[in-house]
């Protein structure tokens, strides 16, 4: 069996908490406290990390750590991301502007980026169609950098699980060997 | 400003600015005292390093929650304080227990301060702010 570090970033509110409780098989840990930021309607807010259990179906483990959203916690991005083989970046496609939110994590993670694999969740996409996933992927391609983009619902299992085997296709690719 | 701080009663901000001085100026080898919410936003702040007390705050909210999930899961109660022990000095977070503003105390002491002085000093100036 072995084990895999997966991490889960992005905005606040895109779903990161939610995402791993959906497809975690141990009640996930959680350090959500009041939001008083009252700029978001949200009445918990992530300011350590979240962390769950998923195994597959080959015996491998995964470990899904999540990062608090905003970048005044961008320290302990740093700190969450060594050692992890995959990357998962949540967007709100609900908030303000959502390109920009973006933005904010890949240049948060743009030394991983260049070997790190990734896939990007766009979230509330049915609700704010816009901007499409093809204006996020002219905004990737601008940054010279071509990932996965997935509309999700982060509530749904099955959607956070597309993520993650979007996410193991690339680390299979990546790596050549026989990660699942 | 997007934050609840600006709604807090500014007896309560007032009184977080003297403790953190308080703390500061009373107690040798301490460089900075940090009030924050829970959620890293930082009230008031003595500092007496070249330090951000922004960053500083959202440190104490990080390691005071962190605190929080290693307390629940050893079962060992409520967390009352985190301390961090370096080779130069210390850093201990204090939860203030209010329930409108929950927030954090985070005193930082240099290797001249004295742990258990400032853990005590820490420890009734939260009792103080959660009952005000």
């Amino acid at each position: 069996m072995r084990e895999h570090k997966i991490l889960f970033t992005g905005t606040m509110g895109a779903g990161k908490t939610t995402a791993i409780g959906a497809v975690s098989e141990v009640p996930p840990l959680v350090t959500d406290v009041m939001n008083t930021d009252t700029s978001s309607a949200k009445a918990m807010t992530t300011v350590g990390l979240d962390f769950g259990l998923l195994t597959l179906d080959n015996g491998d483990r995964l470990r899904l750590f999540g990062t608090p959203g905003q970048a005044r916690f961008d320290f302990l991005w740093k700190i969450l991301v060594r050692n992890s083989l995959g990357l998962v970046i949540l967007v709100d496609n609900s908030s303000a502007d959502p390109l920009a939110d973006l933005a904010v994590y890949l240049d948060g993670f743009v030394d991983e980026l260049r070997t790190l694999p990734c896939v990007v969740g766009i979230g509330r996409t049915e609700q704010h169609p816009t901007p499409s996933l093809d204006d996020f992927s002219n905004r990737l391609e601008a940054r010279g950098l071509v990932l996965p983009l997935l509309p999700v619902d982060v509530r749904r299992r099955d959607d956070v699980l597309m993520l993650i085997d979007t996410l193991l296709a690339q680390l299979e690719v990546q790596a050549g060997d026989d990660i699942p | 400003m997007n934050h609840l701080h600006s709604s807090l009663s500014p007896s309560l901000v007032t009184l977080a600015h003297e403790h953190a001085n308080a703390i500061v100026n009373e107690l040798a080898g301490v460089t900075a005292v940090i009030v924050a919410t829970t959620d890293g936003f930082d009230i008031a702040s003595s500092v007496r390093i070249d330090i951000d007390s922004a960053r500083l705050a959202a440190l104490a909210s990080s390691i005071a929650a962190i605190g929080e999930v290693v307390s629940a899961e050893a079962r060992l109660g409520s967390t009352r304080c985190v301390t961090v022990e370096t080779d130069s000095g210390f850093a201990v977070a204090y939860r203030v227990a209010r329930l409108d503003v929950p927030m954090v105390i985070k005193v930082l002491g240099g290797p001249d301060a004295v742990l258990a002085q400032v853990k005590y000093r820490a420890a009734a100036a939260a009792t103080l702010l959660r009952d005000a």
